[in-house]
């Protein structure tokens, strides 16, 4: 799973026209997360999904994306922040991440940052599990402070529980 | 190289149906039931094999193939009796040659001990006396080897010793055995010209000559009088002809078939050799000269004969000595038996089609499906009668689209019968290893199902019936001790039963042993130590993770792994596998399957202001119950009253956390349910919605498997709508209702 989430990166690092990157930045409450824009698949608006049983709370069901089944995730209560009141304004960030879509559902979408590798600050050791296992490291832009978000901790396991 | 490996590709495809033929004639043959036709199909599926190899190149393959042939052709000159002894070791041989074809495709090495065995073992019965004598050939060689082996470049290089190192085998074919009562050898003259075509397809005319070689005495003279000057030369022409003599007692038909891929793309000319043809046919004669004009009747005649796979063999000298006389006749001989035979072909004529592009026309048969009733939902929702042309145009769609979708799932279709004749081998292979005798009986295999779920059929199966043999059956003497043949029987049956395929693997040995099983299931934690269990709870056991029976480990079974690894794959395609076992008379596993994995029947119900699809397969009945036949057990208990039995009512809203605390069955309506060990169970939901065919989506293929559903689908308005796993629902309310703390899931 790591390979397959660094692959695009480190494409980008080796293009001729130098090491920058470009990310997609966006809020949930009052903080400003991003994720590589490699990843993304497509942005979408809000639409009420089904919920699915036995599943943990930031699961917030499955939708129809175009005949194939997406799994929504409420991103603000997987990083440990009170869950998301889905509004016109919500959007579902979808990721592809090897074979599989899976939806991230955000406040809003900001917007495009194109940035060098070298700007991003390792995460500060912060006292809170969830900081430190899904903030793979910080950005600092025109006051801003942007965590970006480790994609392949954060999406859920994909084996069955069953046990 | 990319058409060389297509064609290849097509070369190992051909191989499976070749010896999946193969093994079912010797099966009829070992079953008593084979007749000349059976004989001759066995060793037309072998020589078929040899003559692929030998055009890639596989030697071992070849080498193995022709011993094979060998024998095979001696069985059908009834020179070898076909006793049904012989057809169990040809059945091994056909496992031997069936490694060696993977081999060749794998790239793999084959046990070259087994083989070599096998070889001599397969030598050894051509030739029960040993008559052949090995040396006679060795001479012949020189003959040969001169003139074509220069031409080749690379590849005829390794013609060189090693290659040779094979003919001892080919003095067992009986042609060289200078029996009795056989007929005088024959000579005959193949002129053979390739084409440029021949060149193209990657063919080589020393491989072709080599296989004449195998047949006898050979001689070959090339003629290169064609050949033009260098800077006339085009690379990819063909120039060059060769002329072979022949020393052998095989038919015209047998050295037809030896360019029987490459007919279209030489001129052939085979005729017996007499000396009066000898002086008009010298290389260095006018023979060559004449050779365009011959090919025409040549042709006609070649394609005449080859068409006959197999003339009867008791009529060959007589068809020998007319060939000399007369070339047309065994040609107008052979003509009637081989429209015959074709017609027995032409009744199986299929074309081969990339599974993707199927799976590509399911999918969009799928979406058509859904777009279908999402348009048939707007009509309604627009307030259009029933009785408008745009609501009876859209029933006569509806009709069509699943029409087009039963049709393309027929495509897809296949009878269970490519797994089932894998099992043979297996149960040999399985009985030999654990001293057993086993007799497999299958049933059904005919029945169809789709191909999906066929090839996720297969692994159960062989662990089912290994089980069966190695846990199952009782050694030879304890089963005559306990009054049983010494030979074990395992069915494997295949049925369709209500929608769904049913397959069966029974065995007649001593039963589950349930103190046993009780006793280990204890030592293993995993019941408790006073447990009371029903004895078909017992025999559940076996299905539990981490339980095997095996006293000892052995090299079939018992690794570990074991049934509960096949229930859950059996589980992941929405299957069911349920054991019955009587002590003394055997043991029944049944597992029952969707017999697609693509579209499911269900009834649409309203739970808890979800809307949720119930397969309806498992429904027995629904039903609006009245509060006078709900009756309350225990303190959060109810049962249903149904026909004078009692059914525990189970709310699918509770049980999958979609609400606190249980509708009460007098508000909502109950789904009655059957599971596949006959229990019974009454769901409540809020409401029916009614009958619809959903296509089934994965939650795995994004996310993951969720515990009570078994998937999802994509219902007319759009929306996601979950398919609901009846016995799955009955089993969580039945390990104490609410599910897993979710906080758990969430710490993973």
């Amino acid at each position: 799973m790591t390979s397959a989430m660094n692959a695009p990166m480190t494409a980008y690092d080796n293009t001729a026209t130098g090491d920058q990157i470009e990310l997609i930045s966006f809020h949930i409450s009052d903080q400003e997360f991003c994720v590589d824009i490699m990843s993304v698949r497509e942005i979408r608006g809000w639409a009420p999904a089904t919920p699915l049983p036995q599943t943990p709370a930031y699961m917030r069901g499955v939708i129809n994306l175009r005949g194939a089944v997406l799994p929504i995730m409420d991103l603000a209560q997987r990083l440990g922040l009170p869950a998301i009141e889905p509004s016109a304004r919500s959007v579902i960030i979808v990721i592809k991440e090897g074979e599989r879509l899976i939806g991230l559902l955000v406040d809003a979408v900001s917007d495009i940052l194109t940035i060098n590798p070298g700007m991003i600050q390792p995460t500060p050791d912060v006292a809170c599990a969830s900081v430190r296992s899904f903030v793979r490291g910080l950005i600092s832009i025109e006051g801003r402070m942007i965590s970006q978000v480790a994609l392949e901790r954060v999406l859920p396991e994909q084996e069955a529980l069953a046990a | 190289m990319d058409e060389l490996e297509i064609i290849k590709g097509t070369f190992f495809q051909e191989c499976e149906e070749l010896l999946a033929d193969l093994e079912n004639g010797l099966l009829a043959m070992e079953a008593g039931s084979g007749d000349a036709e059976t004989v001759n199909a066995v060793f037309r599926a072998v020589h078929s094999i040899k003559g692929g190899a030998g055009a890639f190149g596989f030697e071992a393959l070849v080498r193995f193939a022709h011993v094979f042939e060998t024998l095979m052709d001696a069985v059908r000159s009834n020179k070898v009796p076909a006793t049904q002894s012989l057809a169990a070791d040809l059945l091994r041989a056909a496992d031997i040659l069936a490694d060696h074809v993977n081999a060749a495709q794998s790239g793999d090495l084959v046990d070259e001990g087994r083989t070599a065995a096998m070889a001599a073992e397969l030598t050894a019965l051509t030739d029960p006396d040993g008559l052949a004598a090995p040396a006679d050939d060795e001479g012949d060689f020189p003959d040969f080897t001169p003139q074509p082996i220069a031409i080749g470049g690379d590849e005829l290089g390794d013609l060189g010793g090693d290659e040779f190192g094979f003919t001892p085998m080919a003095v067992a074919l009986p042609d060289d055995a200078p029996v009795a009562d056989e007929p005088a050898d024959a000579e005959w003259e193949i002129v053979f010209t390739p084409h440029a075509s021949l060149y193209r397809n990657a063919n080589e005319p020393a491989l072709f000559l080599r296989e004449l070689e195998r047949l006898g005495l050979l001689t070959v003279t090339l003629d290169d009088s064609r050949l033009p000057a260098l800077e006339d030369l085009d690379a990819e022409g063909a120039y060059l002809s060769w002329t072979a003599r022949l020393t052998t007692d095989a038919d015209e038909t047998t050295i037809r078939e030896v360019f029987d891929f490459v007919e279209a793309d030489c001129d052939l000319i085979i005729r017996p050799f007499t000396d009066d043809l000898h002086d008009l046919h010298d290389p260095d004669g006018d023979d060559l000269a004449e050779a365009p004009a011959m090919p025409d009747i040549a042709a006609i005649l070649a394609k005449a004969a080859a068409e006959a796979p197999i003339p009867e063999m008791d009529a060959l000298p007589a068809a020998a000595g007319a060939v000399a006389a007369a070339p047309a006749a065994p040609a107008a001989a052979a003509a009637p038996k081989a429209a015959e035979s074709n017609q027995g072909f032409a009744a199986q004529a299929t074309i081969r089609v990339d599974p993707e592009r199927i799976d590509k026309l399911i999918d969009l048969v799928g979406e058509l499906v859904i777009n279908q009733a999402m348009l048939a939902q707007r009509v309604v929702e627009c307030g259009l009668a029933p009785s408008s042309s745009v609501a009876t145009g859209l029933d006569d769609l509806e009709q069509l689209t699943r029409e087009i979708q039963e049709s393309v799932m027929a495509i897809r279709a296949q009878p269970v019968k490519s797994v089932f004749q894998r099992m043979p081998r297996l149960v040999r292979e399985t009985a030999s290893m654990t001293g057993k005798q086993v007799r497999l009986v299958t049933d059904g295999e005919a029945t169809e199902v789709d191909k999906t779920v066929i090839e996720r059929l297969s692994d159960p199966i062989t662990h089912m019936i290994r089980n069966a043999i190695d846990h199952g059956l009782e050694a030879p003497d304890v089963r005559v001790a306990a009054g049983k043949p010494a030979e074990g029987v395992v069915k494997l049956a295949a049925m369709h039963r209500g929608g769904r395929i049913v397959i069966e693997v029974s065995d007649d040995g001593a039963g589950i042993n349930r103190e046993r099983v009780k006793a280990i299931a204890i030592s293993r934690e995993l019941i408790g130590p006073d447990s009371q269990l029903t004895d078909d709870e017992i025999d559940n056991l076996i299905f539990l993770p981490g339980f095997s029976t095996a006293a000892k480990v052995s090299d079939v079974s018992g690794r570990g792994v074991g049934m509960d690894v096949v229930r859950r794959s059996i589980q992941a395609l929405g299957g069911r596998i349920s054991i019955a076992s009587r002590p003394g008379q055997g043991s029944t596993f049944t597992l029952s399957l969707p017999l697609t994995l693509a579209v499911l029947d269900g009834m649409v119900i309203d739970v808890a202001g979800q809307t949720l699809v119930c397969p309806l397969t498992a429904i027995v009945e629904s039903l609006k119950p009245k509060a006078e036949e709900i009756r309350n057990l225990g303190p959060s208990g109810a049962v249903l009253a149904v026909r004078g039995g009692f059914v525990p009512l189970i709310d699918i809203g509770y049980v999958l956390g979609f609400r606190a605390a249980p509708l009460n069955a007098a508000d909502g309506v109950v789904l009655l349910i059957e599971n596949e060990d006959g229990g019974r169970a009454a769901l409540v939901a809020d409401g029916i919605q009614g009958q619809r065919q959903v296509v089934i989506k994965s939650l795995e293929s994004n996310y993951r498997q969720v515990e009570g559903i078994a998937a999802a689908t994509i219902l007319g308005d759009g929306r996601v709508a979950l398919i609901l796993d009846p016995d799955a629902v009955v089993a969580m309310r039945r390990q104490g209702g609410r599910a897993p703390d979710p906080a758990l899931i969430a710490a993973e």
